[in-house]
């Protein structure tokens, strides 16, 4: 036994040391490619300024036009096109072919390339902070990835968030520029834009809310990067004001994507137990298994409601409370209006009341000020029926965004002071994502809503005054 | 002037000049034409594998891509620090999560000890039919904890030496498509069309084991283009007598590289077979250290 450890000591040093003279061995031999590619490279140069000249030279009325031009200023638009030229000639009438983009891939950089400046926020997937690149002074988010779901390596949530944002080239998305590690294997880092505001914090602070036309801005933005995810088989999954940032040029970007997957069609089975609770869909919370682009498209409709009342719609307490509240504000769903809901895993349990509703009434007595076209959209996006949803695309060319006021220019937005405290965004008592595990049952008398419109016919009708505009 | 189309979705990251030039591995002593060999196995290992696990081949190619891109540019991995096996299960591990058949560590550490036994097809010669020994391939739960802990360590090292792109966009949909555009696919499927877009695909799946790296330096436009080429004139399909391939954004001297490329390959496969007839390509660190 003894000897053996012994032995396997005398290896290991023996390993470390063959290990280490191997690697000083690469790093020379790296070093060499390295100081012979650049050589090359020079050569390269060198031959091309020569075949610059010869053919500069070789035109010589073109050459004097070019001297003339240099003395003026101006740059020499003659000598760059000439090759070109020769070449056209040989080859007439050729299409030119489109080029497609080619990023290159390396290892990642490491995290001391940037320098933190401070921390901004902790989200559901990781803690943000500010930070500044050192060789370019750019400033950015650096969002470090949570690993604690390791069991299966890598979170797959991580990497779908990685996946999705790389892919999503949008001015109304926020641009993941690379991906850093720190000095262990599970310190990842996400580096994107910095943004000096988030929605939710930005409505919380102000005195009377977005008016009707920065409302509209702001909702067409989220709406084409919403569409632009679905064009792209990409579901967001966790769309709500804290994700969606702000900058002082009015424009907007969603951001988060650490519930985003990309999606099929037919759509393939997936988890429910996604969404901030208060903006999920009520198929979600009904425990569909199959659901599409419907459920972004929900959570865009109570973010239209909130940015009119500055205050989320719907704040269920719990799953149950939750669907309560929904079936208030958009009334109970019946066969006829919603087919097949009741196969649903959790509507089973569910205890309903008899009498109808229409939607409409409830949505436009709680927006009393929003016009006929608005209250129409968002009754539209507050459909129970995921069917009856509109998609992103037929929400952006809704007559709503045509009436008057039209949607304000992001060139005029107000702009907004960033706190004293810097970046530093408050913490406000909401929800946020849910965490992986089981999806929720709802079961017993849990799910009794048959009281939900027991008082109604004796409240109070009407909100007062107020005018409108139609 | 009209907006730049986004075709991101449509193309891939590409190797660069002085990632092709030199590699990891042979910086570290191992020769060029081993490296093509272990490349090949390595191809061939995720490849089986994959079929084992019942995972489509979008997943398989896509896997075999990201293997090829670790082991590329100095920067990249080296067969002499991490094993071939560890980063094909690695690479088909982490493609088959982020996709819709996800695979557990403990099916496709299964599969992977199965594959790389001693006994195991992929070592033998496919002449003798010698079944193969299931002592051999049995994986213990303290052989299985200690390679899950290697599975997921090798995944986060790919990850890092891809920098997180793992993104890879393949030519199949895209030759379908383009044989539609053509006209060469009736919407009733005919004898010589089914038989055209089975050779086309199957040109881009041999394309997955060429030793140029055809996937890490041709968009999936012109690897499509190319594979349709050549199938068409194999089944004898007249297409267009125009420059057809100029419509699809190929031009004419890379159509014609990768005419020479993917019809080389099948020599390639046969002269790789031959070299290891009778032994096997070196699949694990001791292996390859024995080999040099």
């Amino acid at each position: 036994m003894t000897s053996q450890t012994k032995s396997r000591w005398a290896d290991d040093e023996e390993d470390a040391a063959l290990e280490a003279q191997r690697k000083r061995e690469k790093e020379l031999k790296k070093k060499a490619k390295a100081e012979k590619q650049r050589k090359l490279e020079e050569e390269e140069i060198l031959r091309k300024k020569n075949f610059a000249g010869a053919t500069a030279a070789s035109e010589d009325g073109v050459s004097a036009h070019d001297e003339v031009d240099a003395e003026l200023g101006r740059p020499s638009k003659r000598r760059r096109l000439s090759p070109e030229q020769d070449q056209a000639r040989v080859e007439p009438a050729s299409a030119k072919p489109l080029r497609f983009p080619a990023p290159e891939w390396g290892p990642c950089r490491h995290v001391d390339n940037f320098e933190k400046l401070n921390h901004i926020e902790e989200g559901s997937y990781g803690w943000v902070s500010r930070a500044k690149e050192i060789a370019t002074g750019d400033v950015v988010a650096l969002k470090k990835l949570k690993m604690d779901n390791a069991i299966d390596g890598f979170p797959v949530t991580g990497l779908r968030e990685i996946q999705t944002l790389m892919a999503s080239r949008h001015e109304n998305i926020v641009a993941l520029r690379e991906v850093v590690m720190g000095d262990k294997l599970d310190d990842v880092f996400l580096v994107m834009d910095f943004l000096e505001h988030d929605l939710k914090t930005l409505q919380e602070d102000m005195l009377d809310g977005f008016s009707p036309s920065e409302i509209k801005t702001l909702l067409l933005q989220l709406t084409s990067a919403v569409e632009y995810l679905h064009s792209n088989w990409i579901l967001h999954r966790d769309l709500k004001t804290s994700n969606l940032l702000m900058n002082n040029r009015g424009q907007m970007k969603v951001a988060d994507f650490g519930m985003a997957r990309y999606y099929g069609d037919p759509p393939p089975k997936l988890t429910q137990l996604v969404v901030t609770l208060w903006y999920r869909a009520p198929e979600l919370l009904l425990g569909a298994e199959k659901y599409g682009a419907e459920i972004d498209l929900w959570s865009v409709g109570c973010i239209f409601g909130e940015l009119l009342t500055k205050q989320p719609l719907l704040q269920g307490k719990n799953e149950v409370d939750q669907l309560a509240k929904i079936f208030e504000l958009c009334g109970i769903p019946t066969e006829a209006t919603w087919p097949g809901f009741k196969r649903l895993p959790n509507a089973r349990s569910l205890r309903l009341p008899n009498t109808h509703q229409t939607t409409g009434a409830v949505i436009r007595a709680k927006f009393p000020l929003l016009t006929n076209a608005g209250t129409a959209l968002l009754t539209s996006l507050l459909s129970l029926n995921p069917a009856q949803r509109p998609t992103a695309s037929e929400v952006l060319t809704h007559p709503y965004f045509k009436e008057d006021p039209r949607p304000k220019s992001t060139a005029i937005f107000p702009t907004f002071p960033s706190k004293a405290g810097q970046e530093k965004r408050r913490r406000v008592a909401s929800p946020s994502a849910p965490k992986r595990g089981d999806a929720p049952k709802i079961v017993g008398d849990a799910a009794d809503f048959s009281g939900i419109f027991a008082d109604r016919d004796e409240e109070e009708v009407g909100g007062g005054f107020a005018l409108k505009l139609i | 002037m009209a907006p730049e189309p986004d075709v991101t979705s449509l193309s891939n990251p590409l190797a660069t000049v002085e990632q092709l030039s030199t590699s990891s591995s042979q910086l570290d002593g191992v020769p060029p034409d081993l490296e093509n060999s272990l490349r090949f196995a390595g191809a061939q290992l995720t490849q089986a594998a994959g079929i084992l696990l019942r995972l489509p081949q979008d997943i398989i190619a896509q896997a075999i891509v990201i293997f090829y891109r670790f082991y590329v540019g100095s920067e990249g991995g080296s067969f002499r620090i991490n094993a071939l096996k560890d980063v094909s299960a690695a690479s088909l591990y982490m493609t088959a999560k982020i996709s819709f058949v996800p695979q557990s560590t403990r099916s496709v550490l299964n599969v992977y000890a199965y594959l790389t036994s001693s006994t195991s097809p992929l070592r033998q010669p496919s002449e003798t039919s010698a079944k193969p020994n299931p002592e051999s391939y049995y994986l213990s739960e303290g052989s299985y904890q200690s390679a899950r802990a290697t599975l997921l360590q090798t995944e986060s090292i790919l990850l890092r030496a891809l920098s997180f792109i793992t993104q890879v966009t393949l030519p199949h949909h895209l030759a379908l498509t383009y044989l539609q555009t053509l006209g060469v696919l009736p919407p009733t499927p005919t004898v010589k069309s089914t038989a055209l877009a089975a050779r086309t695909l199957a040109y881009l799946n041999t394309g997955l084991f060429s030793p140029q790296l055809l996937y890490l330096t041709h968009q999936p436009s012109a690897l499509a283009v190319a594979a349709i080429y050549l199938a068409a004139r194999e089944v004898g399909v007249r297409l267009t007598s125009a420059e057809w391939w100029e419509v699809f954004d190929v031009d004419r001297e890379e159509l014609g590289f990768l005419v020479v490329g993917l019809g080389s390959c099948e020599g390639w496969i046969k002269g790789e077979k031959g070299r290891w007839l009778g032994k096997s390509c070196p699949l694990t660190l001791e292996e390859l250290e024995t080999e040099l």
